[in-house]
Formats: structure tokens, sequence, C-alpha cells
């Protein structure tokens, strides 16, 4: 058991190594920096002033020495003006003369500046991620009971009527991008002009123009009912789908098996069969699936957050590419590295809990 | 108006009975007149009763403003640097409740002294003298004098700081990227003189440009934000680039105009993107008032729900340029023949569902006081296809590049679509905003949009003057130059007019851009929000605004 941890770890350093060192040098290239110098410096600035800027600032030297600027692993680059004041990657981060030519990087514990927030990355990370975790708690906590309880249904009698209907509902949720169902709840739900929120309203069943807010930016002070559904919903309906389908499955064909036909047999009633013997083994595929779909919602995360400008992780994620934000994107790929890789190593432990015949050597 | 003009004559800038004579005669707009007159530094109550008009209130509804109230307000929030560098209008108007500008531009065009009690021209426009505004104290307790603007207006001047705009307007001030000696004369503690070493009769406006806001002589030239002292009544609480921006009344300063503004006690700025879907949500949602500037479509649905639109006539515009340092472009006459093929009232049509007003490719706007009338621009898609032809480029496939926000793309589209029906291959590219910025300034077919100037010179001399930076065109005409300067330092608008209209000749013979349009530009905000509407050049002033 140790062992395994012990590899797993040692392949998500590995596996966070190679991502980051991609993500450095694709955000490294030459356009791309002269991409930041312009958004940094002025957007008017000339050829020379934009060399100018970069060597000034520490993007000048050769890509793999800043990557192990970035790591930590090589001292920090210095500059030496002219009216002789001291600038470097570890003095300016710290304000510190003294510490020009020490290392800082995310060995030291030290995750860079973002250029786009103005702010230590691992503080805009952390604000970040946090508001993220709220945003997909919610989502768990609506896809994770709708999934299974819409999978377990439909997979109790294959081929019924309740098992049609609920995986063609399924089929359509999960067939259906968030950028599309997204704005779909917005005009229905959001919009005091169309949709249902001006029938509501002039019936009187709603106190404000619209049903539900069609942005989350509140929701970083306080999440309401009205500011949260829609990005919660946007982003479980289309997990749900996915995770209802492989829950029907599994029930399935459960279902079929020797053991429940002898219950039935034996006189059990149906729902004690379902809930006593079925499901319990059925759950086993679904909790891996589910496990996966986490990381998979980064890609929902990404677009619901810019959809509802609700400051999170994705939301982080995407002002970071778009403004070539280049210890932002960095930090960025490594806490996806880890969120893919642990939500991984929990599955693999619950498996063998679910599942006693699988065992981690 | 006779016996007006008597009981002014004494007082004013010779200049200004000239331009009481144009405006009389017809040939300069109530606006216009206001600009002009009060750049040579005639207060705007005076202007006014040279116009035998009464000065209208700073507020023109039958209100009296109410104190407090949050207001939230969509725009978008940059990371801050030095305001001379500034290149966006939002950079700024962030910082307008605490940096205050000598002068301030109005809605209708007339300039008001903010810093500066008054000033005067000397007739041929090369001296200025400045009458600081006395009982001004910084928000840190030291008081504002004379020195303070000495210090700013050197700043300005220092061309050696990367992306310091202040420096292209301040150029008569200026020698070896450096303000010249004895160019800025602190006379007293409260006057400074100006002396310049060509006339300039923009320098009182171009200091009511955003890059221009005051600063502390401690400021060390890094974060306005992170170092708010200024003069104004408010103050930053906090300031988060993309996500938005908290300023609210600085209780521990006295205000020098307390009791005529800072109405609010809290304005709170939201950065909701650029998709204006997100901005209508969030107003649906109760989350913003008012938009800092809704286009095309959203305009319309935004007043559909409940947030009424203002509207400013600019003369911005959107500049379809092409770069003469590229093949073909180099060529005057590729550049005619493009331009023959386009017919400009078609694209402001199908470009910007006709807000506007269709301009004339010279970059000089009718509202623009020496506005020159030329003869109106030939289309005529035939020889334009036979002049490419000639010119050797039958079978060259043209590219137009544009950035893909909605208007800017769809004027681009409307302009090759032109191109397209005269018989020329044209390709048309959309870049995202992030690559587009990389290599703007060097494609050889693009546009930039263009925020309006007071001044018709203005605009030329930023974008057109050979070799200046903002100068994305590559167009190096010392004719042109010539003529500018010599523009440059003539007071009266019928005479500049003469020049004027040498200048938009060479403009249009030259082919330098297709300048479709002029941009109406649009705010919309909630109904109980006052004083906000629309500013010609963007200016959030929300010192002005209230709630009721």
């Amino acid at each position: 058991m140790l062992l395994f941890l012990l590899r797993r770890i040692g392949l998500m350093l590995i596996t966070a190594l190679c991502l980051t060192f991609v993500v450095f040098a694709l955000t490294n290239l030459p356009a791309k920096l002269e991409t930041l110098a312009k958004t940094q410096a002025g957007s008017r600035m000339t050829d020379a002033e934009v060399a100018r800027w970069i060597d000034r600032n520490g993007y000048g030297s050769p890509m793999l020495q800043r990557y192990g600027e970035w790591l930590g692993v090589i001292p920090g680059w210095v500059r030496h003006d002219d009216d002789g004041t001291v600038h470097g990657r570890c003095v300016d981060r710290h304000q510190d003369p003294s510490l020009a030519g020490s290392r800082c990087g995310i060995l030291q514990g030290d995750w860079g500046y973002s250029t786009r927030f103005q702010d230590n990355v691992s503080t805009v990370i952390s604000a970040r991620v946090g508001a993220t975790g709220l945003l997909m708690m919610w989502v768990l906590i609506v896809m994770v009971p709708m999934a299974l309880i819409v999978g377990v249904l439909a997979g109790m009698r294959e081929g019924s009527r309740t098992d049609r209907a609920l995986s063609t509902f399924a089929i359509a949720s999960t067939a259906t991008p968030e950028y599309v169902s997204g704005v779909l709840f917005i005009a229905l739900l959001a919009s005091s002009t169309v949709g249902l929120s001006p029938l509501l309203a002039s019936w009187g069943w709603i106190d404000g123009r619209v049903l539900f807010q069609g942005n989350a930016r509140s929701a970083m002070e306080d999440i309401t009912l009205s500011n949260f559904t829609l990005p919660v919903l946007t982003i479980a309906l289309y997990g749900m789908g996915y995770v209802a389908r492989i829950t029907r499955a599994s029930m399935t064909e459960v279902m079929t098996q020797q053991y429940i036909r002898t219950a039935r047999l034996k006189g059990v009633s149906f729902s004690k069969i379902v809930l006593k013997h079925a499901l319990r083994n059925a759950l086993i595929a679904p909790f891996t699936v589910i496990m996966l779909q986490i990381p998979w919602l980064l890609n929902g995360v990404v677009i619901s957050e810019v959809l509802f400008s609700y400051p999170g992780f994705g939301w982080t994620l995407y002002e970071a590419a778009v403004n070539n934000d280049i210890e932002l994107l960095l930090a960025s790929s490594v806490v996806a590295v880890v969120v893919v890789l642990v939500t991984q190593l929990i599955s693999d432990i619950g498996y063998v809990y679910l599942n006693p015949r699988i065992r981690i050597s | 108006m006779k016996d007006v003009i008597d009981t002014v004559q004494d007082r004013v800038h010779p200049a200004a009975e000239i331009y009481l004579r144009d405006h009389t005669a017809g040939k300069l707009s109530r606006r216009e007149f206001l600009t002009r007159t009060t750049a040579l530094g005639v207060a705007a109550t005076a202007a006014y009763g040279m116009l035998g008009l009464v000065a209208p209130e700073a507020r023109a509804e039958d209100m009296t403003p109410v104190m407090g109230g949050t207001l939230k307000m969509q725009m978008s929030i940059k990371a801050q640097r030095d305001p001379r560098t500034w290149d966006w209008s939002e950079l700024a108007n962030a910082c307008r409740g605490w940096l205050e500008y000598l002068v301030d531009y109005q809605r209708d065009g007339s300039l008001t002294p903010v810093l500066l009690e008054s000033w005067e021209a000397s007739e041929d426009a090369k001296v200025y003298t400045l009458h600081v505004r006395q009982g001004v104290t910084w928000n840190n307790g030291d008081a504002f004098t004379a020195q303070d603007v000495a210090h700013n207006i050197t700043r300005w001047c220092d061309a050696s700081v990367e992306g310091n705009s202040m420096a292209s307007r301040m150029g008569s001030l200026m020698e070896n990227d450096a303000a010249r000696e004895g160019a800025i004369e602190v006379v007293d503690d409260h006057t400074v003189r100006l002396n310049l070493s060509a006339p300039d009769i923009a320098l009182i406006v171009s200091m009511a440009d955003y890059p221009a806001a005051i600063m502390h002589p401690s400021f060390n030239g890094d974060d306005p934000v992170a170092e708010p002292i200024g003069t104004g009544p408010y103050r930053p609480v906090s300031y988060e680039p993309g996500i938005g921006a908290v300023v609210e009344r600085n209780t521990d300063h006295t205000w020098w105009n307390a009791g005529n503004g800072a109405w609010l006690d809290r304005i709170e700025f939201v950065d909701l993107g650029t998709d204006p879907a997100a901005w209508v949500a969030a107003a649906e949602a109760g989350e913003i008032d008012l938009n800092y500037q809704a286009q095309g479509d959203i305009i319309d649905i935004f007043d559909s729900i409940g947030m009424p639109r203002s509207e400013a006539v600019t003369a911005a515009t959107i500049a379809v340029r092409f770069n003469q340092d590229s093949e073909p472009y180099n060529n005057v006459a590729v550049r005619r023949g493009l331009q023959k093929a386009v017919n400009n009232a078609v694209v402001l049509e199908l470009g910007y569902n006709d807000l506007g007003t269709v301009a004339e490719n010279h970059h000089v706007c009718p509202i623009h006081p020496e506005y020159a009338q030329l003869p109106p621009l030939v289309v005529d898609g035939a020889a334009a296809r036979a002049e490419i032809e000639a010119a050797g480029f039958g079978d060259y496939e043209f590219e137009l590049i544009s950035i893909d926000e909605p208007w800017q793309a769809e004027t681009c589209d409307a302009v090759a679509a032109q191109i397209r029906d005269a018989g020329i291959n044209i390709k048309r590219t959309i870049l995202p905003g992030a690559t587009f910025w990389n290599d703007w300034t060097k494609y050889p077919f693009s546009a930039t949009e263009w925020n309006m100037r007071p001044l018709g010179v203005q605009v030329l001399n930023l974008a057109y003057r050979s070799g200046v930076p903002w100068n994305e065109t590559a167009f190096a005409n010392a004719e042109f130059d010539a003529l500018l300067d010599q523009a440059n330092g003539i007071a009266d608008a019928d005479a500049r007019r003469e020049v004027m209209r040498q200048i938009e000749e060479i403009m249009q013979n030259e082919g330098v851009l297709i300048q479709p349009y002029w941009r109406s530009i649009f705010r919309n905000a909630a109904e109980n929000v006052h004083g906000a509407e629309m500013h010609p050049t963007f200016v959030v002033d929300y010192v002005n605004y209230w709630k009721s």
C-alpha cells in the first residue's frame, strides 16, 4: 500500500514536471513574451522598447535557465541599474536587495508573481481554488444523488417506459455542452424580457425582475439560491447524464445476475432486492466514474465560470491564458495535475473497499 | 449680440472674437465655439455670455443631487501603471476620484478649469500663463502649488520613459526628449508660465487628456493606487485587475470643491470581461447600475430592460489603414484603388448600424473647428479594379486583418465585401485579442480604433506626422508635416481652415486610410442614476454622479 502511494506520488511529480515544462515552453515563445511586454507596459511600444523591456525584466535569458529559475534550482536573474539600484527575480519579489543571486522558485515555496492580477500567485490561486471548491461541492451535491437516482430507476427494469424516458433525459443532458445549456438557462430563467421570468413576475410569483441571476459575481461574497443555481445546474447537468448512463448500465447488469433471480424466486420484494442486494454491486462502476468525472468537470468549470463571471479556478485559468500570465498558468497546471491524480488515487483506493476481489499490491 | 461683444471685449482673447464671428456666420457650431474659446482661457460662463446665453448649471436636470448611495458600474479594471503611460481610458477613470486634472473637457465641448483657476494665451499662442487654484491641498496635507504643476509638466516631457504618451502632446516644451531649459517657469506660488518653441493651440486641451492626471511630487512612477496621494474627494479601497475596484469618500480630507460634487458614498467598478451578454445578465440581476459603453444590438437590449441610453456625438472613429512600409501598400495607386471601391455610407450602415456620420478618409471631423469641406468622394468599383490592375496587382490577394470585437470585425467585413464586389481578391482575417495586439501596428492592412480629440490638428499630430510613435500607417510626407506645423500655429479657425483644406487633400490623395464613419457612442444607465451620461472622450467623472 505504501509503495503504491509512493509510486503514485512519484508519477504525479513527473507528470507535473512534464506538463509545466510544456506550458512554460509555450508561454515563453518570443511572440508571447512580446504580448506580455505590450500588455504590461503599453500597447504602443516600439520593437526596441519591447526588446528592452524583455531584457530588463528577466525574460531575456535562455528558456531552460528561466525554467530552472521558476523551479528554484538555478539562482534568479539579477540586474544592476546605472543609479545603483539592484533588481532581480528574488529582489523585486521581496523588496530585499540582499537576496540578489539567491534561488526563489517553487522548491523554495515561492510560486511567483501574477502579472495579470498583480499579486502573488499563491494568494491568487488559493483564493480562486477556494471559490471553485465551493462551486464543485454544490455541483457534486446536486449531481451525484440525481445521477444515481436516475440511473438506478432506469436500470431497475431494463426496457420499461421509465427506463426509456430517463435514458432519453440522461443522453440529452450529457449531449448538451455547458456553453449551450448555460446560455439556454440564462435565456429561460435569468432574463427579464424572455423566458419564464417576465411571466412569473407578471403573475406576482417572484419579487425581483428575474427568477435566478445570470451572473454569479455576487456569490464571491455571499452564496444565495438566486446567484448560484444556474452555474451549479449548468455543470451538474452535463456530468449527471454521463454518470446516470453508467449507473444504469451497471444496474441492468446486476439485475440479470443469478443471485437476483434467486432472491426473486424466494419471494423477496422488489424494493428490497434493489436496495439490499443490487445497489452496492451496482455502485462500484459509478464510483470510479464519479471520481474520474471530477477532473473532467474542470472543463465545465472553465466554461461555466467564465459565462457567469464567477472568479474561481476555471476563470483564473482562462484569464491567465488570455493574458499570457506565465507563472499563474504554470501554477494552474500544477493544480490541475494534482486534482486529476488525487481523484484517481481516491478512486483506486475506494475501489478496493467496494470490491474486495481487487487488491492493491 | 453686438453689445454682448462690447461688454466682454476688454477681457477676452482676440481670437475668441474671431470665433464669435464665425459662430454668428454659422461657420462654428456652439460646441466648437466653446471648445475653441475656453481653450484660449475664456471662462466657460464668459464664453456662454458671448453667445448671449446663460451657462447651464453643471446638472441640466431640475433636480438637486442627493448625497449618499453606492453606484455599481461595469468597467474593465486593468493592471495600473504610471498615469503618463496610460493607454486605456479605464485606467484613468478608476482613479478620477482622487487624481484630478488641471482642466476637464466637458460633454458640451467646453473646458472647465479644475486645478487651475484660469489661464491665458498670448496672441501668437506661444506663451501660456497658468493661474494655479488657491486653497487646494493634497490628501496627505501638503499644499498644492505652482511647483507641483511645473513638476507634472516636466514629467510629461520626459520621453525617455517607455510608453509616455504625454511627451507626444508636449512637443513645443521639449528638447532632446526632455523639458527644454526655460520652457516651464514658476513665476510665483500660484503662477506658471509656459514658453513654447512653436505655437501650439492644443496645449491646454491636451492637459485634459486622460494621461494628464496631476500626481504628487512623491509619486515614484509606479502604481497610483498603491500610493493614492491626490487632491480629489475619494480614495481607493480595493483594486483587483480583472475583478473590480472600490472607491469610497475620503473622510479625512477636505476637498477644495466640497459641496459641488462627491455625492456618492461609494463607487464599485465590476469587471465582467468583454462579453456584453455577461453585462446584460449582471444588469438583470441588479449587479450593475450602468455600463461603461454599449455597442450595436446591446444598446437596444439594455434599453429594453429599463436602462435607457445616453448618446455622445464624437470624433471617435475606426481607421481602416494601410501600412505604407509594407508591400503592396507602399504603392499609392493600390491604396487609392482600394479606397475607391468602398462606399463609406454602406460601411456605416452594415458595420455600425448607422449609429454615426459618414467620414471622408482624411480623419478630420465636421465637429472639429478647422474642418474644411472637400468635394464628395468618388466611389467607382470598375475604376478601382482598373487601377489595381494597372498597378500590377490584378491577381493579388489582399488581406484585411481585424480584432474579433464585433463592430470592428463587421466594419472590416463591410469594407472587404465592397472591395470583393469590385472584382478585387481580398481575404478577411479575424484575430482574437490575445494575438491581435502583438503586431497590430505592423499589419499591412488593418483597423485601428481612434478616440476623439477636441481639435482636428491633434489627431493628425498624433497619428500621421512622420515617424511619431502612434503612426501605424507609416505615412511620411514632408509637405504634410510642414503644413501641420503651420496649422498648429494659427489660432484663427478661418485661416487654419485654408491650411487644413490642403492637409485633407494630401490625406485623400495619398490614400492614407479608409475612414468610413464617425462613431456616436452610447452608455446605458438605470433611471435613478444621474450625471452619468456618456462622455465623448469616455470620461467617467464619478465625482459628479449621483443616485436618486
